[in-house]
């Protein structure tokens, strides 16, 4: 057996999981883990299969576009690789980074070209953006592994500063103090 | 992973509902400075505290910025200097309050407590000499506060200890009379005092504690207004009974934050983690009141009739779910209404919504008594021992903790105006009823006995 990665994306509508699943099934495939999401009206799904050692990959892909592509779905297989090093070796303690202020050109950008050169790892990544001027209601949200070589203090202070560049309020808390005060 | 509402409901009571840490006091037991040589006996305190202290408010700061939670208070308890300094007379003892004092200013705390004697049975004599000092011990220093315990459950209230703190409540008042009184805002007279409490007037390390424990008090009223607030918008409907319960999830989410600093502050200094005190504290800034509170919940202000019940609701409330949220609950652990130190009870008090009687009443359901209440300055030791008499015997009697923290201003009268200061806050000055008259009754003396139900044996 060998492991593979299939992403699914397109318009969301039901029966997506049900068909893959199926079709896995039948090629004598064992699903590991799932995570999906829809955003709007498209959906985006992973899969870590286990398939038989002999199977060819651009033979499962073509069986699930001849399926998944009348859905109106895109499918891409790849073979799953040993987790990369700079992803592992990047663990650390987990913050929350939230910058609030209305949505601009480039926000994000700014944002994460910080996240990124301080070699901090974004582990997930969430847009609350319901217009208006109050704050609260336009939020950018950034899980983040900081880890433990990397320098904390000159991270928060690069992010603060441009935070104040493009009239942002920026917050960045230890991720446990979210945890503790909404999960029992 | 987390939702963006849980991220932004977190935000909302940090940005806007003033959550904050409202204390970490750290007690220190000094009976292993003891000494017969008062230069030694300072020496040794000295030392013990700078020792474990020294890194409480770096590490104190550094926590808050990480989980991005203020820590509004820094401060010291100490075990009951009227047991650790016993051998001294009260000029000597306030000697070892000003080393406390500058100790305290050492290690960048803003208050120090423990400057305190438990003589609900009786006086021993370093509890003689503690009180006498307290007046010039309060006036000649800033961050030391005092407590003294005059009633418990188990013993009855000692009413010459009563008399006694009218007269010591009454001149340390006037030994400031140019700060409206504001050494008897650091002192509170107690029934049924606990032994881990991280408030201040109050807090002090009862002679059971361990050697140095880490006790925190949290805060949030405004995070249980606006909870009111958010709900009632959306469920006009609502029954006390689902407000309740509102209350109650909201109390849990605010001791979290206490468990999880001050557990993380004690790791940090090495030191044990002793208990989070429940209490909803508030302090005189918009939005941080307890007052406002009873306003969400449909009562024209603080005092007016229904204000009793509200308060009960409140207090169990926030025990319920405090409780569920922390391993090891202490202190006071209710709601606090302290009149200076909260803009909308003040104003009740101004008002006239919020009178002494009243506030006597609502005491009797919530954690602590007649709190930052200033008084004329012209009342006399024998009223003032009577209203402390008053509010001991509610503790005495429900098996609660009560004291009193009432400030005769001198030289003021009722309706004028006392300033206090920061966390202290200011008030009107309320009327006392029979202020100039005689009391006979306190004069008596002796010891009320303890009520029947003490014998739990």
């Amino acid at each position: 057996m060998k492991k593979v990665i299939i992403s699914v994306l397109g318009n969301d509508r039901p029966g997506i999981i049900a068909a893959v699943s199926r079709l896995l099934y039948e090629n004598d495939s064992n699903i590991e883990n799932v995570s999906q999401t829809s955003l709007q009206s498209e959906f985006a799904g992973i899969f870590i299969a286990t398939v038989p050692a002999a199977m060819a990959l651009p033979t499962l892909e073509g069986k699930m576009t001849d399926i998944l592509s009348p859905m109106g779905l895109q499918v891409h297989v790849k073979p799953m690789e040993p987790r990369h090093e700079a992803v592992n070796g990047l663990l650390g303690e987990s913050f929350v980074i939230t910058t609030r202020g209305p949505d601009q050109k480039g926000l994000v950008a700014r944002v994460t070209e910080i996240i990124a050169n301080h070699e901090v790892n974004i582990t997930n990544c969430q847009a609350v953006f319901k217009g208006g001027d109050d704050p609260n209601s336009n939020i950018m949200i950034y899980e983040v592994d900081i880890p433990p070589r990397a320098d904390q203090q000159a991270l928060f202070l690069d992010l603060r500063e441009k935070g104040a560049e493009l009239n942002l309020q920026v917050s960045i808390q230890h991720r446990d103090i979210f945890m503790t005060l909404n999960r029992i | 992973m987390l939702t963006s509402r849980e991220i932004v409901a977190t935000l909302e009571m940090l940005q806007s509902e003033h959550l904050d840490l409202r204390t970490v006091t750290l007690g220190i037991n000094l009976m292993d400075c003891v000494s017969d040589d008062l230069e030694k006996l300072c020496r040794n305190i000295r030392h013990k505290i700078k020792t474990l202290a020294r890194n409480l408010v770096p590490a104190c700061n550094q926590i808050s910025d990480k989980y991005g939670i203020p820590v509004v208070n820094k401060r010291i308890s100490v075990s009951p200097i009227a047991i650790v300094a016993a051998p001294f007379n009260s000029r000597q003892m306030t000697t070892v309050a000003q080393t406390l004092n500058d100790v305290a200013a050492e290690v960048n705390v803003d208050f120090i407590g423990g400057f305190s004697a438990l003589v609900e049975k009786g006086l021993a004599n370093g509890d003689r000499s503690l009180i006498e000092a307290i007046p010039d011990a309060l006036a000649q220093t800033e961050r030391v506060c005092a407590s003294v315990n005059v009633a418990s459950t188990r013993a009855g209230i000692n009413m010459d200890a009563v008399l006694m703190m009218g007269e010591v409540v009454k001149a340390a008042a006037e030994k400031t009379a140019e700060k409206d009184g504001l050494a008897a805002a650091k002192l509170c007279v107690f029934a049924n005092i606990p032994q881990d409490v991280p408030f201040m007037a109050g807090a002090y390390l009862g002679i059971g504690e361990p050697d140095a424990v880490i006790n925190v008090g949290v805060s949030g009223p405004g995070v249980v207004r606006k909870a009111i607030d958010r709900a009632l918008e959306q469920h006009p409907g609502w029954d006390l009974g689902q407000i309740s319960e509102l209350i109650k999830r909201t109390a849990y989410k605010v001791t979290r934050v206490g468990e999880l600093i001050g557990r993380e502050v004690a790791d940090s200094i090495g030191i044990e983690f002793g208990a989070v005190d429940l209490s909803l504290a508030p302090t005189p800034n918009v939005g941080d009141s307890v007052g406002e509170i009873f306003q969400s919940l449909g009562l024209r202000s603080i005092g007016v009739p229904g204000s009793t019940a509200a308060l009960a609701m409140l207090n169990d409330a926030i025990k319920k779910g405090g409780a569920f949220a922390s391993s090891h609950v202490g202190g006071l652990s209710g709601a606090f209404i302290p009149v200076s130190e909260d803009l909308n009870i003040a104003e009740a008090a101004r008002n006239g919504y919020l009178t002494i009687e009243k506030l006597e009443a609502m005491t009797s359901v919530c954690s602590v008594g007649l709190d930052m209440v200033a008084i004329p300055g012209d009342t006399t030791t024998e009223t003032i021992a009577a209203m402390i008499a008053d509010e001991m015997a509610i503790g005495v009697i429900n098996a609660k903790t009560t004291a009193t923290r009432l400030i005769p201003v001198p030289g003021k009268k009722a309706g004028e105006n006392a300033f206090f200061g920061g966390l202290l806050g200011h008030s009107v000055i309320m009327p006392v009823n029979n202020a100039q008259g005689d009391n006979p009754f306190v004069l008596h003396g002796g010891r009320i006995p303890a009520p029947i139900h003490s014998m739990k044996n």
